[in-house]
Parts: C-alpha cells; sequence; structure tokens
C-alpha cells in the first residue's frame, strides 16, 4: 500500500473504506465418540475427511455467513477441541486419537450448557439455528435420556438441524432418532469409503442449508409460519436421503475395521 | 452426483471432446471444471443433476440461450452444451473469467482466501476498490448488464452476490451464472438466495421474473455501496436466532427497510451494522431517495420499483458529482461543501473547485485535472457511459491552468475570452475561463 492510499484509509468519511459485511452465524457442532472402539480405521478415517473437509466448507458461506466450527468429543470424559466455537476459515483440525468409555448422556449435558447466549452462541450479530452432527459407533455406556432430555429444552437444539451417524454394526440407529428427532437425518456407515462419504454429505448438505435454503412455496400460496417450522429439519432429511440412496459402491462391508 | 475424473473426456453436442483438466469452484447446483476444448481453455459447469427440478425443459432452456446469444460483452454466457451421459447428466462451456476480476463476494468481504497449493494453509489478501469512480462504474456496468438483459426478455432469476466479478481498478463487470436466466415467464424451480430474493418470492406467492429481478438489482446495489443488508436492522437483531419463522416474516410478510423513514423501529445497530450507519450520510439524497423508494413502496409493488434507466441516470449523475482533490481527498460533491453557488470547496485542504453546468442536466459538474466527460453527457441522442467524449488537463507550463481536451469524434464550438467563438476540432483542448461557453451540438455547457 502507497503513502497515498494510506492518508485515505485513514479518512473516515471514504466511501471506500468499508470493513466486511456484518455476516450472520452459523455454528456446526460435531459430537464425536472418541471411545476405545473407534480406534483404528474408525478413527483414522474420521480424522482425514474431517482435514479435507474444512476447505469444501469455507466455500459455502459466501459473504453472507461466518461459518464457526466447535468439536465436542466424548468417551470416558468430554473434551472441547477449542474453548470456542472457530470460524472454517482459520480453523485447524487435531487429530483426534480414541479411548475409553461411551459417555454419551455426559456429552448431551456438556453440549446443552455450552449451546447457549451467553456461551458458544454469543455473536453479537444474527445467528443461524446451528446444525448438530452426532457420530458414534456404539451404545451409550451412561444414562443418555438423562442428558438427552437437558437437550430438547434447549431452544437452540429444538430449532437447530440435527443429524447422526452410525458407525460400524453396534451403533444403535433408534437411539440416533432419538437425538435427531426424524429418522430422514440418521446415516449408516459401515466401511471406511462410506465413513468419508457419509461425513462429507451429511456436514456440506447441512452447512448449505443451515446457511442459505429458504422454504420455497411449491405452488402459488402464501406461506405460513406452519408451513415453514422445521423446513430446514425436513429439507435436510430429503436431501441426505436422496444423496445416500445414490451410494453406489455397495460391495460388502469391511468387518474388520 | 457423477462428479467428472480428472484426464476425463466429455463429449460435446456438436462433436469434439473437453478434456477436464481440475476443479475450479463448486456451487448449489453443481462443480465448474477447467477444460480443455479445441486446443483452447474453457470453463465447464457440470451439473447435479439431482439438484436440478426439471432437467430436460432446463437443457432446453440452455440451448435456447446459447442459440440467442449474449446480451453483451458483460457476460460470462453459456457457449457449447456437452452431450448427456447415461444418466441424463450434463454441462456447458463458457469462457474462463480473466483473472484480474474478483468476485462480488471477495468484495463484499474486503478479502479474498488465497490457498497456498503446497501447504494447504489459507492467507487473506485484502480486495478493495481502487477508486471510488471504479466502484461507481462497476455499478453503472451492473445496472446496465441487467437492462440488457431485460430488454432482451430475459430474466436472471436467483440474482444474488455470487453471480458477478469485478475488476477493482476500471469497474468492469461480468455477470456470471447464467444458466437460470429464462425468458420472462418460464421458470425451472430456481428460487433464490434469502436476503435477495424479493418478498413476494419469500412469501410464497410469486415466482422468479423481471419484477423480482429489480427487486434484487436493488439489494445487489445497496449492498454494494453500503456493505450491509437492506433489511437488517435493530429489529431482525432482537431475534437472535434466525429460523425459517423469523425468516419469512423479516424477508417477507413484515419486511421494513432498516431506513424506513416513516418507521424508524428497524434501524441498523452501532457494532453491527457500522458500515451502513457511516456509508448512509456520505450519499446525496437523489441516491438515497432510489434506495427508500426500492425499498418501501418497491417492497409492496413490484411496479413501483425503480427501472434500469433511472437507476443508470442516477449513477452516471453520482459519478460525473465525484471530486478529486490533490490532498487525497475523493467524494462526492455533498461532502466537499459548497465555497459559493458555483463553487466547491475541500474541507481538508480549502483547495476550491470551479463547475461547469450543462444544458440537459440541472446539477453543476465539479472540473478538476483528469476528470472526464462522456458520451452520453454531451449527446442528448447517447447512451455511452463509457466512451471518453472530454477530459480536463491541466497546462504543461502552468498545472494550475486546466484546460478541457475533446476527445470525441466531433467538433466543439467553443466561445473565448474575446467573445467569439472558435472551433475546437478532436484532439484539440482550450483554456478554461469564466465565461466560457461550449456547443456540443444538442448539448450547451457553461461556467458562469
Ligand atoms: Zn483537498
Amino acid at each position: 500500500m502507497n503513502e497515498n492510499a494510506k492518508d485515505i484509509n485513514s479518512d473516515a468519511d471514504d466511501p471506500l473504506n468499508a470493513s466486511g459485511v456484518s455476516k450472520k452465524s452459523l455454528v456446526i457442532f460435531f459430537v464425536i465418540d472418541t471411545s476405545a472402539s473407534m480406534k483404528g480405521k474408525k478413527i483414522g478415517e474420521l480424522n482425514t475427511v474431517m482435514e479435507e473437509l474444512i476447505p469444501e466448507i469455507r466455500k459455502v458461506g459466501g459473504a453472507d455467513t461466518d461459518i464457526k466450527l466447535a468439536v465436542l468429543t466424548f468417551s470416558t470424559e468430554t473434551k472441547w477441541m477449542y474453548s470456542f466455537p472457530v470460524s472454517v476459515e482459520s480453523f485447524e483440525w487435531i487429530r483426534l486419537n480414541a479411548s475409553g468409555v461411551t459417555s454419551m448422556g455426559k456429552a448431551f449435558e456438556e453440549l446443552s450448557e455450552k449451546m447457549s447466549r451467553n456461551s458458544f452462541l454469543n455473536s453479537p450479530s444474527l445467528s443461524f439455528a446451528p446444525v448438530i452432527f452426532l457420530m458414534t459407533d456404539g451404545y451409550p455406556s451412561d444414562d443418555y435420556k438423562k442428558g438427552l432430555k437437558m437437550l430438547q429444552s434447549n431452544s437452540w437444539y429444538k430449532f437447530g438441524m440435527k443429524t447422526a451417524l452410525g458407525i460400524g454394526n453396534d451403533a444403535d440407529d433408534d437411539m440416533l432418532k432419538e437425538f435427531t428427532g426424524s429418522a430422514d437425518t440418521v446415516v449408516h456407515a459401515y466401511t471406511g469409503g462410506q465413513l468419508a462419504k457419509m461425513i462429507r454429505i451429511v456436514a456440506v448438505t447441512a452447512s448449505q442449508i443451515g446457511s442459505k435454503s429458504m422454504t420455497l412455496a411449491e405452488e402459488n400460496k402464501e406461506l405460513t409460519e406452519n408451513d415453514v417450522f422445521a423446513s430446514k429439519q425436513k429439507l435436510l432429511g430429503q436431501q441426505i436421503q436422496e444423496l445416500v440412496s445414490k451410494d453406489d459402491d455397495d460391495f460388502s462391508f469391511d468387518t474388520g475395521w | 452426483m457423477v462428479e467428472l475424473k480428472i484426464g476425463q473426456q466429455i463429449e460435446m453436442e456438436f462433436g469434439g471432446k473437453a478434456k477436464v483438466l481440475k476443479i475450479i469452484g463448486s456451487g448449489g447446483q453443481g462443480i465448474v471444471y477447467l477444460v480443455e476444448f479445441n486446443r483452447m481453455k474453457w470453463a465447464l459447469k457440470w451439473y447435479d443433476i439431482d439438484k436440478i427440478k426439471h432437467p430436460k425443459e432446463f437443457r432446453r432452456n440452455i440451448q435456447n440461450n446459447i442459440a440467442d446469444g449474449a446480451p453483451s460483452n458483460r457476460f460470462l454466457w453459456p457457449k457449447y452444451l456437452t452431450k448427456e451421459l447415461s444418466d441424463g447428466s450434463f454441462g456447458y462451456l463458457m469462457e474462463l473469467k480473466p483473472d484480474n476480476f474478483d468476485s462480488f463476494v471477495d468484495i463484499l468481504n474486503t478479502y479474498k482466501l488465497v490457498v497456498d497449493p503446497f501447504t494447504g494453509y489459507a492467507e487473506k489478501k485484502p480486495v478493495r476498490f481502487s477508486s471510488l469512480y471504479a466502484m461507481v462504474t462497476a455499478v453503472i456496468n451492473i445496472v446496465n448488464a441487467f437492462r440488457q438483459l431485460h430488454r432482451d426478455g430475459k430474466s436472471y432469476q436467483d440474482l444474488n452476490d455470487g453471480g458477478f466479478f469485478i475488476n477493482v481498478d476500471t469497474g468492469a463487470v461480468l455477470v456470471c451464472d447464467c444458466d437460470n436466466i429464462a425468458p420472462e415467464g418460464s421458470n425451472f424451480g430456481i428460487g433464490g438466495k434469502p436476503g435477495y430474493m424479493a418478498p413476494e418470492i419469500v412469501r410464497g406467492i410469486a415466482k422468479p421474473d423481471v419484477q423480482t429481478d429489480k427487486y434484487s438489482l436493488a439489494v445487489v446495489l445497496f449492498r454494494l455501496l453500503f456493505r450491509g443488508d437492506p433489511m437488517e436492522g435493530e429489529r431482525v437483531v432482537k431475534d437472535v436466532c434466525l429460523t425459517e419463522t423469523s425468516e419469512l416474516k423479516h424477508y417477507g410478510q413484515n419486511a421494513l427497510f432498516v431506513y424506513d423513514p416513516y418507521d424508524a423501529s428497524n434501524r441498523p445497530v452501532m457494532g453491527i451494522h457500522d458500515n451502513v450507519i457511516k456509508f448512509w450520510r456520505l450519499y446525496p439524497d437523489y441516491i438515497k431517495d432510489a434506495f427508500i423508494r426500492s425499498f418501501t413502496v418497491g417492497l409492496e409493488d413490484p411496479n413501483k420499483r425503480i427501472i434500469e434507466n433511472e437507476w443508470q441516470q442516477l449513477f452516471i449523475r453520482l459519478r460525473a458529482e465525484i471530486i478529486k482533490c490533490d490532498c487525497g481527498r475523493t467524494n462526492f460533491t455533498t461532502m466537499f461543501g459548497k465555497n459559493d453557488e458555483s463553487t466547491y470547496k475541500c474541507p481538508k485542504c480549502g483547495s476550491i473547485f470551479p463547475t461547469i453546468s450543462f444544458s440537459n442536466h440541472d446539477f453543476r459538474f465539479p472540473l478538476y485535472a483528469g476528470r472526464k466527460f462522456f458520451d452520453c453527457e454531451i449527446d442528448m441522442d447517447s447512451n455511452e457511459f463509457l466512451n471518453v467524449a472530454g477530459e480536463i488537463v491541466a497546462n504543461k507550463n502552468n498545472p494550475s491552468i486546466l484546460g478541457i481536451r475533446n476527445c470525441s469524434e466531433k467538433n466543439w464550438k467553443v466561445k473565448m475570452p474575446d467573445g467569439k467563438y472558435y472551433n475546437v476540432p478532436s484532439g484539440k483542448g482550450f483554456q478554461i475561463w469564466d465565461g466560457l461557453e461550449i456547443d456540443f451540438g444538442n448539448v450547451t455547457a457553461k461556467i458562469d
């Protein structure tokens, strides 16, 4: 920047001296099972796909949405990757390790606590309802119902888009449906290839819908609040199901995770 | 969706093959690849066919658009279709965006992310207009591109910040994503982007057309100049969480302009909408009034929206009212202040700027070395807003003496201090003096 330009910059009246447009924020919560059963190929595949996913999500936000990521892992204890949501533009994935038991209930409680205006969702400007993406390969070892109940009374959770990925044979899709509130947003992966694919489909679709889409009327009929209520969750379900059904590598799954 | 592989050969509709070289972008409807066809590099937009509601009609529409050709050279228009693969998926070729154009999204962000191909590390590089002249020229170019499109009987449908590339040094504009452009009255299922969609689309009672394009165009212009959302103020921010219901309310049923003169309940909020607060007061009333009209009466009644030609006239005037002072201050005349009826004064250094009045304009043009006149300003019959017809130049021997050079093809008649008129042919210049009169043909100008 030359001297002249610097001078213009300091001019408070300068019509060119803009800061970036105020953005709406969208926080994507990844809630990831890192219990011992995830060890090896599952966690390896998960780490790799998450690293590769971040540049893809970067492109989704555009000039309107600041997409932030918050990663909560749970095994015996729960742990946040960073102590606050980090913009996807500067997010760096820290590779996860797996050990311990599956304290999913504890994770739900921790999530509910941080999903608040006074904590993780404290952006001064507008926020979209968050995306919450749960990934697990097993059944909770603690009382998950108590934690889930707490979560269900959180209004960010209520308006948010909930989606879940069951990994391998032991993950319980019924329990995951309880978490998401709809069967359409639950997917399952039995192989490393599927795992990568599902994470990508779910995360990219959810961030696109979360930050952009709006319900469009099928016919020319005035939309009511009822028509649009939870429409993003429904749309996410539809799109995930369409994309998943296109899944063409249907060869027998790898039992030797 | 069917993603293409690097090196894959795609058959083109009328023969030949395009070879896929790499991915250069992705969007809601598909992926854009760099390809080679006929020994030239092109961009190939390849559709995620599942996301297209009516693929056959959609393809036929692109075919028609290719046959019709672009409304002007301001469009990155579809050039060639590919054949369909067995699953029905297809794409089209268009010219590549030149390197010296930045996306409108990056301009709004004020930076772009440049990813180092080796480390993968993303670095922020500033993106901003290098002059006020370039920014206002970009506005005129955008408005004019949509005027041309609408005159061709077509509408863009999903006008938003992803639809333009702009050269921040010249203000040149390229309209991209031209694949949803359709003849007036048709729609192939595209809705639009929240914040840019006309309220009647958000409410579900209308489909995109020329009138909804006009609303979206006003939003694009507002965002470019004021760097914020025209409907996002105090009332919207109070909701904290933007749910589907609040979107329907704030962008549809109860949309309220942040500077609605009769309802102050949605004003921009300090600390969040600082750009809008800061820039709104810099612009002259005729610009502010046009936005107020667009976002008040134009909200409810699509026929009251500002037509492109009116925007074009307003911004050509705004461009003429830029003053660039030697002290570094560049701003609109409203931010310079009047010295007397016919001169402006720089509030920073005190320099005085004389003005010239034109018979076809009811405002006075400030004069300073480097300012240009354009064909449309000195010829009633001209629409050419980029052709320079005249330029103010400083005398080589005494830079404090200004003159005007005739850059047009025409002969001008100029009154000199001796009271007589002289011919000033193309390429020649003459001194500015108190009492100067110029006869351009069907327009006259004078300093008085
Ligand atoms: Zn000055």
